[in-house]
């Protein structure tokens, strides 16, 4: 049956009935998870940042790895709901909402690291342009104060983008619900009623915001490439870190996207509003942006033998041959090699082989992480400095409950609020 | 004795009909004095003929505030003690660029909010009446007015527009 005006709400707003059992169980697996992870890091302010297995040569461990990794996440939701839509790409509708959505929860998720890897927490307004007791600014010439800045900028920026773009649904909910719901719908609505006056408006505001939104996504992910690239360090000096990085981000938000939207099709039966053929635009885009890392990867291989630099040449012979030779290849195998399976038009249009996929580049994204962070500082410079590094249990704690967070915010969101746009649905079917 | 006015809500499951319906409203006397949609349908604008918006004039100056207040903060701040950092100039030209262009976008998308916020005139929380719920459904409405004598004749031409019609002010008839 083809899809109609009345027929998409009546999707989209079923998935906003009271939920059953099994949700509950799921969100209180997920909290559990979450608080796990804030008693890891309850452990660690009360103990000292020591607890954790950062450490000479290796300064930035997990957290760092963590943060760079969901920032990356986010970059994808920014892509599908902005960039997209500036190019018109009509396959974007239907994801466009829970993508936006992963955007601002993997910030979120993203922005507790710097925190946590402060270890003395309660001295993050250094990092504010606010003079302390010593009467000290922060250096904005330091990449670390670009990042603080891009950051909150790109959080601020997708929630208002989030929150924009949802009001036309919101009222749709409001319309259509009684009691309680109905007045909390009412107030966050704001109002809107369709009036084409307001319309006009918006649909002027929220092509700016998509304008903005744009540069912005990949400002954001050069200014973290940045973090590395303005260290002299083997492995990061490099000017290929900028692209690279912003590549790699929306390689593995992609992936997240149909880790994401593979199941919540599935349970909220969206199967004739996520269709087949946009699971398979997605993956054509993975192919692409697979490629890109590919390429950064050979790059980087081929720029340290080139330069005839010993150091840059031993660094990158013991990531792919060292300690660390393992992650190497996971992390080229999962995002580079697995992704090219997605040109076999059986493979990308199989619900089960998509799933699969996107978790290997979820998994080899992650370790692209490891091998950038410590595979640089672990092997710099002078041999009797070398050192390695393993995450400890509060770590593993942590990051366990920073993915519990990310996903318990996801579970949340999609029974109490449209994850789908509805509204962008019924103008795609024009 | 002032002519009794009546008001007359017709409502369009179709798009193109009720553009169709607001051009032969504008070809009339009689007034348009509301158009709903569940869409932010480019025909309709059209043939409302609405003015283009002025947001991004907010947008626009939220941007060029930014970029001066980035940039200048980590100016001022950096002329605080006129430490020279890693050879660069005190007040470094690039680096603080990337500064000024986050907060750019920060005061830009700030601007864009305000113009949102002021040219929509949202938050609104009075009852919009008469109203109906599938404007935000599936259904295009337009509220016209007319002297009561005419009423005939606009609800005629609705319906011809392919609507269906309601009286809502000064006669509870469903036509």
């Amino acid at each position: 049956m083809e899809l109609t005006y009345e027929k998409i709400d009546n999707t989209v707003l079923a998935t906003l009935k009271p939920p059953e059992k099994g949700y509950w169980v799921l969100v209180s697996l997920l909290l559990a998870g979450v608080l796990m992870g804030a008693s890891c890091w309850l452990y660690q302010i009360l103990t000292g940042i020591g607890v954790a297995g950062q450490n000479n040569p290796v300064a930035w461990g997990t957290y760092l790895i963590n943060f760079v990794f969901w920032v990356g996440i986010a970059h994808s939701g920014t892509l599908i709901s902005a960039i997209l839509h500036l190019f018109r790409a009509g396959w974007r509708n239907p994801i466009a909402r829970a993508a936006e959505t992963m955007t601002v929860f993997a910030v979120c998720t993203a922005g507790l690291y710097p925190f946590i890897h402060l270890g003395r927490v309660w001295m993050v307004y250094y990092m504010l342009p606010v003079p302390n007791q010593r009467l000290l600014w922060p250096n904005f010439q330091s990449p670390l104060m670009f990042d603080v800045v891009a950051i909150s900028t790109y959080l601020t920026v997708s929630s208002l983008f989030w929150y924009t773009g949802m009001l036309p649904d919101l009222a749709i909910i409001r319309d259509r619900t009684t009691g309680i719901r109905h007045k909390i719908f009412k107030i966050i609505s704001l109002g809107w009623t369709g009036r084409f006056e307001h319309w006009r408006h918006y649909t002027r505001g929220y092509l700016f915001f998509a304008a903005l939104a744009t540069p912005l996504v990949i400002s954001v992910h050069s200014v973290v490439s940045w973090d590395f690239a303005l260290g002299v360090v083997p492995g990061w000096h490099t000017t290929i870190f900028a692209p690279y990085f912003v590549a790699g981000a929306i390689h593995s938000g992609l992936a997240m996207v149909l880790t994401l939207m593979i199941p919540l099709r599935a349970i909220f039966h969206y199967e004739e509003i996520i269709t087949i053929k946009v699971l398979e635009s997605v993956a054509k885009t993975i192919i692409f942006t697979g490629l890109i890392v590919g390429f950064a990867y050979g790059t980087e291989v081929f720029i340290a033998w080139y330069s005839h630099n010993a150091v840059e040449i031993e660094t990158f012979r013991w990531r792919a041959f060292g300690d660390y030779s393992l992650e190497y290849w996971i992390m080229v195998v999962c995002n580079t090699v697995i992704p090219l399976l997605l040109l076999f038009k059986r493979i990308r249009t199989h619900i089960k082989w998509l799933f699969a996929i996107s978790i290997f580049v979820n998994i080899g994204m992650w370790y692209e992480r490891f091998v950038i962070i410590v595979g640089s500082v672990g092997h710099d410079f002078i041999p009797h400095a070398w050192g390695l590094y393993t995450p400890t249990i509060v770590e593993f704690g942590i990051m366990i409950g920073s993915f519990c967070l990310f996903f318990f915010l996801f579970v949340l969101f999609v029974k109490h609020l449209p994850s789908v746009s509805m509204t962008e649905m019924k103008e795609s079917l024009h | 004795m002032a002519v009794k006015k009546i008001s007359v809500l017709g409502m369009f499951a179709d798009e193109n009909a009720a553009a169709s319906a607001v051009k032969g409203l504008k070809n009339t006397d009689w007034s348009i004095d509301r158009v709903h949609g569940p869409i932010p349908s480019h025909k309709i604008l059209d043939a409302l003929g609405m003015k283009k918006s002025r947001v991004g004039w907010f947008t626009l100056g939220g941007g060029i505030t930014g970029f001066f207040t980035g940039f200048l903060l980590a100016a001022f701040t950096a002329t605080r003690w006129s430490l020279i950092v890693g050879g660069k100039p005190v007040v470094a030209l690039v680096p603080f660029f990337i500064v000024g262009f986050e907060f750019t976008i920060l005061f830009a998308v700030f601007g864009n909010i305000i113009g949102l916020i002021t040219q929509m005139k949202l938050p609104d929380y009075t009852e919009v009446s008469p109203y109906n719920i599938r404007f935000t459904g599936d259904r295009f409405g337009i509220l016209t007015h007319c002297d009561a004598g005419r009423k005939a004749e606009l609800i005629n031409l609705l319906r011809a527009k392919g609507a269906e019609v309601e009286v809502v002010e000064g006669n509870d008839d469903k036509c």
